[in-house]
């Protein structure tokens, strides 16, 4: 009795799970199979799972007059540099939260995360209007600093909370040792703290990479991202879906990878047994 | 070569003194325990000796240099901390070798310094090895290999014994009682268990509240102890306490009524007290003796038998009163016991709980530690 009880919510745990996984992953699977097929198959009546796979639409992408490398390079730039201000900053600020003593650090740390709670549809107008006025629309910069805003709370918040886990005994021990604030940040805590920044890196990667909205509002000709090139391709003469596709596997892919990366770095403890 | 002076420190968390002036003194290579119940502050203290925390009021004094204003870097100092916290990231050998790497010293020579170390702590295999793979006595040892290696003026423990077990604790504490001879090193320990505090102190600082109640050497403490709380938490198990009366106070000492209506007259010092006056008075368990004549008697209520010694606790009027006698003690629940004690044995507390001075000093009570040099210097004769 008890063994069939357990066995049930078994049976139907890995049933839902079965249902979630068809659910989320048929579109992306078939996404970058349809990536691969010739035209007419694409739009053959009858879908096909056996084709010749051909990486046409790949090299069509990469040349001719529009091609995707510029694009490409602004999205990786901007996502890059973004990025990397919002984990550096939000690294010695969260350090900073986590290890200061002083009287309202909640609703400070607090004050920093809702920021982060507003829609981006509520910032796109303000931020727009400010942009003009500072010479920022079409410039990388313009959107390195709109992720930012978004990005550099969410990486602080989430630091803070990696280095509250890291027990502050580590780095007294080796100021003890000898070595100074900063020397104690590089050499025992910033080492430890790799599976932090490498989350909450490619955490703010990933949003700044899928942003459409920034970027179909700030950039100009000279600073479209993937997301805009592929939106230039519903076209009101026809979409071309084989190129669609293969921008859409090129957006997909690395973040998926990514994805499974910072798996792989939360699962793994932090303090390693530093501390019994 | 080190000593330290404390003059009249506090620590103020935002508002709340938890270290409320203390003053001390640590002789070069004295072996200085601070003991004390839960959230007394001994950490506390022992972190602004450090110089991780910073100190409010008062002056820190290490070879009477004021270091208030010195880094825990710059102070020469080691620290084994309760949690070991040991470089999760680095080998045994990096991780006692450290000091020496931020020192700048050169890769030959710290391999040497943390060999050398680790011979002592029988920890040569474990070099290569990370702290997780590693048991809790090891990490333990590597803590304190890291602070050898450091070569410190003044080592500092925060209660390094305390997550391990029984055996290993008493272990580690002659290991580390002997390290202290050979090491000729100045060390200070906290630990809130007063046996650790008794076999390995020199001096001990008995802490309550962010107060010293007391200082001085584990014989004095014992024999001699200022206050009912110093006498009540130094020993095991702890010092029985009774309200008595003053009878009589001409001649030495001051004879007092025992609950149960026998008196008895203890050597010690009596100004100012009046006859009639209540007082406390404390004798240990270990100085009680079944005696059919004695004053004391009761009734048996929990004997517990430890082979070499039994404990009765017994009810005598309204207190419960602990013995410690003999083995073979052939007492039995709800038997009638009638103790007697030494009447220099006994312990007299005034209202104010403070104790009144023995009119003879243990004799005892002042021996200190040998000095390891000069002992070996004349052994060498
Ligand atoms: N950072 C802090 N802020 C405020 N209060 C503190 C802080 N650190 C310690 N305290 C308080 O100071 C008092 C002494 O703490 P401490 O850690 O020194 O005690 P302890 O004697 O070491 O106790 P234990 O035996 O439990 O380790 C406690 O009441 C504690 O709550
Ligand atoms: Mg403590």
């Amino acid at each position: 009795m008890t063994a069939s009880k357990r066995w049930l919510p078994l049976t139907f745990k890995i049933a839902l799970l079965t249902l979630l996984l068809l659910w989320t992953l048929i579109p992306v699977v078939w996404m970058v199979l349809s990536s691969f097929k010739p035209n007419n198959i694409i739009t053959a009546d009858t879908p096909r799972i056996f084709f010749t796979p051909t990486l046409e639409h790949y090299a069509s992408l990469f040349s001719g007059g529009n091609s995707l490398w510029p694009y490409l390079l602004n999205s990786l730039f901007i996502a890059g540099v973004s990025t990397l201000i919002a984990v550096v900053l939000g690294c010695m600020a969260g350090f900073g939260l986590s290890r200061i003593r002083i009287k309202g650090k909640q609703h400070l740390a607090f004050w920093i995360i809702s920021t982060r709670m507003a829609p981006i549809a509520a910032v796109i107008v303000p931020l727009y209007l400010l942009f003009r006025y500072l010479y920022l629309l079409d410039t990388h910069a313009g959107l390195i600093v709109a992720y930012l805003s978004f990005n550099l709370p969410f990486a602080i918040w989430l630091m803070t909370a990696f280095f509250d886990d890291l027990p502050p005994d580590l780095e007294e021990a080796a100021m003890i040792d000898g070595a100074t604030k900063l020397q104690a940040f590089r050499y025992v805590v910033l080492p430890l703290m790799t599976p932090g920044l490498v989350t909450t890196a490619i955490l703010c990667f990933i949003f700044a990479w899928n942003d459409y909205a920034f970027a179909q509002t700030f950039s100009g000709p000279s600073t479209q991202t993937i997301p805009i090139a592929a939106a230039q391709l519903l076209t009101q003469t026809g979409i071309d879906w084989g190129k669609l596709l293969a921008i859409g596997t090129i957006v997909v892919c690395p973040m998926a990878i990514a994805g499974l990366l910072v798996k792989r770095w939360l699962v793994q403890g932090l303090t390693l047994g530093a501390v019994k | 070569m080190a000593t330290l002076q404390l003059n009249n420190i506090v620590k103020d968390f935002g508002g709340t003194q938890v270290i409320k002036g203390v003053d001390l003194e640590v002789k070069d290579r004295e072996f200085v325990v601070f003991v004390g119940p839960s959230g007394c502050g001994k950490s506390t203290l022992l972190r602004m000796i450090a110089g991780l925390e910073s100190t409010s009021d008062g002056d820190i004094l290490i070879d009477g240099q004021r270091i208030n204003d010195v880094g825990p870097a710059e102070r020469g100092l080691a620290m084994v901390f309760q949690s070991y916290a040991l470089y999760p990231h680095m080998t045994v050998e990096d991780n006692m070798g450290f000091s020496l790497k931020l020192a700048g010293v050169s890769k030959e020579e710290r391999r040497q310094k943390v060999l050398e170390a680790a011979r002592t702590l029988q920890l040569e295999p474990l070099l290569d090895r990370k702290p997780k793979a590693l048991s809790g006595g090891q990490r333990q040892r590597v803590a304190i290999g890291r602070a050898i290696v450091r070569n410190p003026s003044i080592f500092l423990f925060d209660e390094p014994l305390s997550n391990l077990d029984a055996a290993l604790r008493v272990q580690m504490r002659i290991e580390l009682a002997r390290l202290h001879d050979e090491l000729d090193a100045t060390m200070i320990y906290v630990t809130h268990d007063q046996i650790e505090a008794m076999t390995m102190a020199d001096k001990i600082v008995v802490l309550q509240g962010g107060v010293v109640e007391q200082i001085g050497s584990p014989m004095e403490l014992y024999h001699h102890p200022r206050n009912r709380f110093v006498a009540g938490f130094i020993g095991s198990p702890k010092m029985n306490f009774m309200t008595v009366e003053v009878v009589d106070r001409r001649g030495e000492g001051v004879t007092v009524r025992l609950p149960g209506g026998g008196v008895c007259n203890v050597p010690v010092g009596s100004n100012h007290l009046d006859v009639g006056k209540n007082l406390v008075l404390g004798i240990r368990p270990e100085h009680l003796v079944l005696d059919d004549q004695g004053p004391l008697v009761g009734v048996v209520q929990v004997i517990e038998r430890l082979g070499g010694s039994t404990a009765l606790y017994v009810q005598m009027e309204e207190t419960e009163v602990i013995a410690l006698t003999d083995g073979n003690t052939a007492h039995q629940v709800r038997d009638k016991a009638r103790f007697g004690f030494a009447s220099s044995r006994a312990h007299l507390f005034g209202a104010d709980g403070l104790a009144l001075p023995s009119l003879q000093r243990h004799p005892l009570a002042d021996i200190y530690r040998k000095d390891n040099r000069t002992h070996t210097e004349t052994s060498n004769y």
